[in-house]
């Protein structure tokens, strides 16, 4: 089955579900997203998640040349900000010029390779909630500068002048973490609905002059089916037919087996989840659920932990009973890394010393170039240190022991998606395999002062020790003068 | 008729040879600044340092004994030059003493009281496996008015060579270079050279210049020491990385330098560049869509439609400066070109013959303005026969 979703003229995505359970409503399915001049994207699978338009410690030519990530998560709210000496200035991305190379301004700005597929949304992921709330035509959106109104004409803009792949149009969303009551809800539908019939009207008038080939993912809330059955059945209505929706973008996931039910026409569409799922399990599930594309901030974050990402998917034997040789000698009682029986650990902290010898690849089978060109011991050396190749490092492993674990889920759904299908039966196996956690790294974190961890309900705990003395950092580094 | 001093050469070492001169990035724990070693390699270089001192504590001599050597640690198969050690003991730690046996100093770990002797600092470096190691040295700041203490500290360095060879484990894979001390004392560095020179290492260093001295000093240093030495050993100015110095110190006949800055004002945000440094955090960048240097080769700034190439622009550097580890990364990656680069070039003009003409290309692009040439390097180079400002 194949959806064109737009002509071929003005739009250049194309969605293929190549195995899948259409007729039962959603499921697993595996599929190919593909855009002109970019890589396809073979689902499901995930995007990698920038910060300030770079996948955190990953320079772009490490990012082609290590990371099979063919996607890029983009906010606009990290390009947006307005330094208090130059408040008017206009957000200086949108002047940037495109070249041979990159040519978009969002793939010129980041140097973004050529062949990665960009998203852009306003607000990263996980969003920080905003004391000041949304209006009737703006969002509040966190720049590094702080909180500030990004109305849609303006995010309509720069849609229009950055030319993303794929656009998510603003959404009202809380961002709290808890549900928001009823009449919260229905507003949060009433306004998205707004915003998102402003927006198809804006784009086709744009469309007639600009050749556009940014495809829309329209936001599915984080709010019961009933709450925005409205705003759902336009989008089936009138903007699945005249070919404007190209996909959507899912904040909760379990609103799916609704969609199905009462709009069956969106399901040929691409599903891209922002729902944060916090582990490989939660990934499985919603795949079960009909996701095809994930983003993933918790990769971001484990591998500023220290933590080396250690599962497959389907489960090998070898995680099943764990082989005492790929575990490294402990070096005292306290940090054994004895095997023990039961589920195993999805990632390992290489923070810990026992590692501080071990020529083993972060993780056994790993073909990353982490695992290739180094090793446990060094990747140790470096988290102990502080330096910041170890992030570097681990953002490589991560990635790849992700987009391994994709790899799999594919190979099985095509082995069989039902319910006893090659897929549910490895998932199950995983879910016994794996704990179902991740641990908690205790290595320092690399950005811990930086805005993005701003507290803005107050109350964390001050996470990286003050610096020892004079031996530490800047000063540590000394030149050798002899 | 040779005009300057300067030399292009070839060193052979262990992991492999390298051109000098050369400027050396200095990887002080066993990483350079969040390059990846195959990012490093791919600039160009083929020697870099590691800190003795830094890996004495971390990983420490168990584990890279257990691990193999820094090169397995770090996964670099080119050459390492490592220092003794001694001269981060002094200038870190206020609490350091120097005594015949060696330099004392005070554990940062729990404060108990430690001893760096040659032995120490040698056995340290045969656990590292650097191909070029340093002997441990008394270092006094060149301006010290002492000079009977600069005496000592000067025949005490030859004392602790002595050591250090006697001490060396593995002198057919490691190459043990000794270091000249004499502060800004011309006969006693002539002193301390023909004592050192006696001992035949492998290569020679010039130490003891902090950076604290008058430039010409130093200037004066560095040529009555290369004056002395021998053509076909290696000359190492140590811990020298201004554009400007190395440029005037090849004049003056080194071939080897090292240093921290151009890494570490890569995290400050700073480019280094032929016109000067430039800030990448001042607002005049934010919208600055050419490369970090027009011209530069590096991946950042080589052309887009050249193999390689990133397309990075001043804009994105400076929306990510001091945010991102990323835009230390890049400028870190431009900077290490840039030196080594330069270093690339003043060796094709020495071997072109045309070094006199590659400096005053060099000064005429730093200083638009010709009054605003520094006076020592002028009076430096007009020794070896270079009148930077001659039409
Ligand atoms: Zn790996
Ligand atoms: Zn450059």
């Amino acid at each position: 089955m194949t959806v064109d979703t737009q002509n071929e003229d003005s739009r250049a995505m194309r969605f293929e579900v190549l195995k899948g359970a259409l007729k039962d409503g959603v499921a697993a399915r595996v599929g190919r997203l593909a855009f002109a001049r970019r890589l396809p994207i073979d689902t499901p699978n995930f995007i990698g998640m920038t910060s300030r338009g770079t996948v955190p410690h990953v320079t772009p030519d490490n990012l082609g040349k290590h990371l099979q990530t063919t996607g890029a998560y983009m906010a606009l709210e990290d390009f947006i900000e307005r330094p208090q000496r130059y408040s008017k200035r206009t957000p200086p991305i949108y002047g940037t010029p495109t070249t041979s190379k990159h040519n978009t301004r969002l793939h010129s700005f980041t140097g973004m390779p050529q062949s990665t597929t960009t998203v852009l949304s306003a607000r990263r992921i996980p969003a920080v909630s905003s004391p000041m709330g949304n209006t009737n035509d703006s969002i509040s959106v966190f720049t590094s500068t702080g909180f500030q109104a990004l109305t849609l004409k303006e995010y309509l803009s720069a849609v229009e002048a950055l030319d993303p792949d794929v656009a998510i149009p603003l959404a009202d969303l809380t961002n709290k973490g808890i549900a928001p009551n009823s009449k919260r809800a229905l507003r949060m539908a009433e306004r998205t609905d707004e915003w998102v019939v402003e927006w198809f009207a804006s784009l086709s008038e744009s469309t007639t002059t600009a050749s556009s080939t940014t495809a829309t993912f329209a936001p599915i809330l984080p709010v019961s089916y009933p709450m925005q059955w409205e705003y759902i059945s336009r989008l089936a209505e009138d903007y699945l037919p005249t070919g404007q929706l190209s996909g959507l973008a899912v904040y909760d996931p379990d609103l799916l087996p609704d969609l199905a039910e009462h709009a069956p026409a969106l399901l040929p569409l691409p599903r891209l989840s922002l729902s944060n799922p916090p582990t490989p399990h939660h990934i499985l599930r919603q795949i079960a659920l009909g996701i095809d594309i994930f983003t993933l901030p918790f990769l971001n974050t484990i591998s500023d932990a220290g933590l080396a990402l250690s599962f497959t998917f389907p489960p090998t034997p070898s995680t099943l009973t764990p082989a005492s040789t790929s575990t490294p000698t402990p070096t005292s009682a306290s940090t054994s890394l004895e095997p023990t029986p039961g589920p195993q650990p999805l990632a390992i902290d290489l923070s810990n010393p026992a590692h501080a010898t071990s020529l083993a690849p972060l993780t056994p089978g790993c073909t990353c170039y982490a695992c290739t060109a180094h090793h446990r011991a060094y990747v140790h050396h470096l988290l102990s240190a502080r330096e910041m190749l170890g992030w570097t490092l681990l953002q490589v492993h991560n990635h790849a022991v992700m987009a391994s674990f994709f790899a799999g889920v594919r190979a099985a759904l095509a082995r069989g998606c039902g319910e006893r299908g090659r897929f549910a039966e490895a998932a199950r196996q995983f879910a016994l395999a794996y704990e179902p956690d991740f641990p908690e790294g205790v290595s320092e974190r690399p950005r811990a002062r930086g805005y993005q961890y701003r507290s803005v309900g107050g109350g964390e705990v001050k996470r990286n020790k003050a610096a020892w003395g004079k031996l530490e950092g800047e000063v540590g580094e000394g030149t050798t003068r002899g | 008729m040779q005009v300057t001093r300067a030399r292009a050469s070839i060193l052979t070492l262990p992991h492999g040879t390298v051109n000098l001169p050369i400027f050396m990035p200095v990887a002080t724990q066993a990483s350079l600044k969040g390059l990846t070693p195959e990012q490093l390699e791919a600039t160009g270089c083929r020697l870099c340092l590691n800190n003795t001192y830094h890996l004495g504590l971390k990983p420490g001599q168990e584990v890279l004994d257990a691990v193999g050597g820094a090169h397995k640690l770090q996964g670099w198969n080119r050459n390492i030059l490592t220092d003794s050690g001694g001269f981060q003991m002094v200038s870190l730690l206020k609490l350091a003493n120097i005594t015949e046996e060696g330099v004392r100093f005070l554990s940062p770990h729990d404060g108990s009281p430690m001893l760096l002797t040659p032995e120490h600092s040698m056995s340290l470096q045969n656990s590292i496996g650097s191909d070029i190691m340093m002997q441990l040295d008394d270092v006094l700041v060149t301006t010290s008015p002492d000079k009977a203490r600069m005496r000592e500290a000067m025949e005490r360095s030859v004392r602790w060579l002595d050591r250090c060879i006697a001490a060396h484990k593995k002198p057919d894979t490691q190459n043990l270079f000794c270091i000249i001390q004499g502060g800004l004392d011309l006969d006693m560095r002539r002193e301390c050279c023909r004592e050192m020179l006696a001992r035949d290492t492998p290569g020679i260093a010039i130490g003891g210049l902090s950076g604290g001295e008058a430039k010409d000093d130093f200037c004066k240093v560095v040529s009555t020491c290369t004056e002395m030495l021998p053509d076909l050993k290696p000359r190492y100015v140590m811990g020298i990385g201004y554009p400007e110095d190395l440029i005037v110190s090849v004049a003056l006949g080194a071939d080897m330098f090292d240093c921290v800055w151009p890494t570490r004002t890569a995290r400050f945000g700073n480019a280094i560049t032929k016109h000067g440094v430039l800030n990448m955090k001042r607002e005049m960048y934010a919208a600055d869509f050419g490369p970090i240097e027009d011209g530069c080769g590096c991946p950042c700034c080589r052309p887009t439609e050249e193999e390689g190439a990133m397309g990075i622009t001043r804009a994105f550097v400076h929306h990510n400066a001091a945010k991102e580890t990323v835009a230390a990364h890049l400028l870190t990656l431009h900077n290490v070109w840039y030196q080594l680069n330069l270093m690339r070039g003043a060796r094709e003009a020495v071997i072109e013959d045309r070094y006199p003409a590659f400096v005053k290309e060099f000064f005429g692009n730093l200083y638009p303005d010709r009054n605003d040439y520094p006076l020592w390097a002028v009076n430096a180079l007009k020794e070896v026969g270079v009148d930077l400002l001659e039409i």
